[in-house]
């Protein structure tokens, strides 16, 4: 009977649904006592809200499939959101009144993100240094530039066609559903796919068999770069305001959705969907918590107790799997 | 065929979303619930978004407003967005949600706060701006907000005066705040129109931007005293920045009371507990008072009053006042840091 019931958990553990399970039984749990929640426009809100953070935490699955984690991604969203503004900015931007002024800046961010995401990686593998220390000292030293730059002002009077990138739901959903496609594609069907898997599981055997090691690693944190980046366009849309501090606290929010989703944070465990359905129960979590008019400092220590729950369930995944026959 | 099944999720996740949604609905939030409360006297619910409460004047103001609700009836959502614009966003369309009558509001800047103005403009739903008030935009809000530029100047030009008294020209500091907040930019004016003209008296030889973080503020402090030690005049822009002050002084031993020798001229603004107990001690010649309960009566009036179609004006200005050791007995019981002080 024990055993039985050990397998049963073993397999929900295991299963691919687990996490969107959760999220179900807690909505039914939450919906008849919390106002407001159960409804259309609370939903809306949700959707609107967990585009742009799971956006970040697909970018924060990548490095950690790889067995790596980039804490840079909030410092990238400011700087991309700041200098993405500088120049398109209706006032002062260098491209004010263009019609390319949307474009140019969508690239221009994409491009900072990709960036500062190829100088982590190179700094990890060709200085083979550790990515917490380097991506740690990314995030003060990109945060205080982002900061600097304008000397901490926020900047608006955005052209409209960039607003409605983030500030759309329709658009915004569009955005995200055709970035998280591609990137399930990419882990499942494509060879890079398995060479992140394969350096996230074990460097060195991942090197032996002729994966580039160096490149893989690389790689990973130029995507996670390019999609902060991207991150950085919805929230900055959706403020309708680039801000050198946009985003600066949500990093507890992006490791701990990608960590309840069930990617590992010992490298080589990850999927998208994993992603999709953690950064879902992270956020129903706080909009029910926020819609039962409880403090921000409950919701930080309730998110916070979810997010050790989900860590212990990593360890347990892990322990599972080496137990495993 | 996994992976097919894997990409249907995603718009059938939105679909879900959407579905149950559609399929519950909550009693207290319904439009008809809302449209008693606007045409009956059922006790209002006001949701209060507060960007930090991190220091005391924020508290002040949460609990003033907290408590002139209460005095009323009514009923108070709360939320705070721990500096978080977007997350402030997504609060103030919760409030939405529920269908409250009004909304009070401390945004992270000026800018940031548009789409959420917008948001309650579009739901017909009041919206006050509590001592932060937003650009010029069409956007339609009512803002409570202190005089920052005359109170600053009101209150450095007492210093001033304090420093002509020594007979001696003084090298002056000011930590200014977070630029991005317009209460920053009047006081650093209010500072800089007090010292023009009296340049004969105060030569501003430092200005530390701290954006409005006690640990920046106090690095400043201690670059600023050992480029120029003989520094006594310092005026901050916000009074929780005194405690890094007060430990920059300290280590360059120049922390000493009014009169004494070596007595750094000081003044502040807000009027918190820290500088009451200063001028209480006579460390500090002088702040700039805000009234937080005039703000916090003032904000939940302006949402009866729009509720009620009256016109209300898009600024209301608190006057405050200076409180310095001429004043302080008799100006205590309306500062809002000594009723802190002394609980």
């Amino acid at each position: 009977m024990r055993a039985g019931t050990d397998s049963v958990f073993r397999r929900a553990l295991a299963s691919d649904y687990f996490v969107f399970g959760l999220c179900v039984v807690y909505a039914a749990i939450v919906a008849p006592f919390t106002p407001g929640f159960a409804t259309p426009d609370n939903f809306g809100n949700i959707l609107a809200t967990l585009l742009p953070l799971l956006v970040i935490a697909l970018g924060q699955m990548l490095v950690m499939i790889a067995g790596g984690i980039d804490l840079s991604v909030t410092s990238i969203v400011g700087l991309a959101s700041i200098v993405g503004a500088l120049a398109i900015n209706d006032d002062t931007g260098w491209l004010a009144g263009s019609a390319l002024a949307t474009p140019v800046g969508v690239l221009l961010m994409l491009a900072l993100g990709a960036a500062v995401g190829a100088f982590n990686g190179l700094a990890i593998t060709q200085l083979r240094m550790p990515a917490f220390i380097v991506t740690l000292a990314g995030m003060m030293a990109f945060s205080g530039l982002a900061v600097w730059l304008t000397q901490s002002k926020a900047i608006n009077r955005l052209p409209a066609a960039f607003n409605l990138l983030g500030g759309t739901t329709a658009i915004t959903f569009a955005i995200v559903v055709f970035v998280a496609a591609f990137l399930h594609l990419l882990l499942s069907r494509s060879l890079f796919g398995r060479w992140l898997y394969a350096v996230g599981h074990n460097p060195r055997t991942a090197h032996i068999s002729g994966v580039p090691v160096a490149g893989t690693i690389v790689a990973a944190y130029v995507a996670s770069g390019i999609l902060a980046a991207l991150a950085a366009i919805l929230l900055t849309g959706q403020a309708e305001t680039g801000s050198p501090v946009l985003g600066q606290r949500i990093l507890l929010d992006v490791i701990g959705a990608t960590v309840i989703g069930g990617t590992s944070l010992f490298g080589g465990r990850g999927k998208v969907l994993w992603t999709v359905f953690g950064v879902l129960f992270l956020k129903l979590i706080d909009n029910s918590l926020n819609l039962l008019n409880l403090s921000i400092f409950t919701i930080t220590m309730v998110k916070g107790a979810v997010i050790l729950f989900a860590a212990v369930m990593d360890s347990l995944r892990r322990r599972f799997a080496d137990a495993r026959p | 065929m996994n992976t097919l099944r894997s990409l249907a999720f995603f718009p059938l996740l939105a679909l879900l979303l959407g579905l149950v949604g559609c399929s519950k609905s909550d009693p207290a939030s319904s439009p008809a619930a809302s449209g008693s409360a606007a045409n009956t006297d059922k006790p209002l619910t006001i949701g209060v978004a507060f960007e930090t409460l991190q220091t005391q004047y924020w508290v002040a103001g949460f609990e003033a407003i907290r408590a002139d609700l209460k005095k009323r009836g009514y009923t108070m959502l709360e939320a705070v967005s721990d500096g978080d614009a977007n997350r402030q966003l997504e609060q103030v369309k919760n409030f939405i949600t529920r269908k409250v009558d009004g909304i009070i509001l401390v945004p992270k800047d000026s800018k940031t706060c548009l789409p959420m103005i917008k948001a309650a403009n579009s739901a017909n739903i009041p919206i006050v701006l509590f001592n932060r008030p937003a650009d010029k935009s069409e956007a339609r809000s009512v803002a409570i907000v202190a005089d920052n530029f005359a109170l600053t100047r009101e209150t450095v030009a007492y210093l001033i005066d304090e420093a002509k008294k020594t007979g001696r020209k003084h090298k002056a500091m000011i930590l200014v705040g977070d630029l991005g907040d317009i209460n920053a930019i009047g006081r650093r004016d209010g500072f800089d129109a007090a010292v023009k003209g009296n340049e004969a008296t105060i030569d501003v030889v430092a200005r530390i931007p701290t954006e409005w973080n006690q640990e920046k503020a106090q690095a400043g402090v201690v670059n600023a005293l050992q480029a120029n030690p003989d520094i006594g005049f310092i005026f901050t822009s916000s009074d929780f920045l005194l405690p890094s002050i007060v430990s920059a002084l300290k280590s360059a031993g120049k922390y000493h009371k009014i009169g004494a020798a070596g007595h750094v001229i000081l003044g502040g603004f807000d009027g918190d507990a820290t500088a009451y107990q200063m001028l209480v001690d006579g460390y500090l010649d002088a702040t700039g008072v805000q009234d937080v309960y005039f703000e916090a009566q003032q904000s939940v009036q302006a949402i009866l009053d729009l509720r009620a179609g009256k016109t209300v004006p898009e600024l209301i200005r608190d006057p405050g006042f200076v409180i310095h050791q001429g004043n302080l007995s008799a100006k205590s019981a309306q500062m809002w840091g000594a009723q802190i002080g002394k609980k």
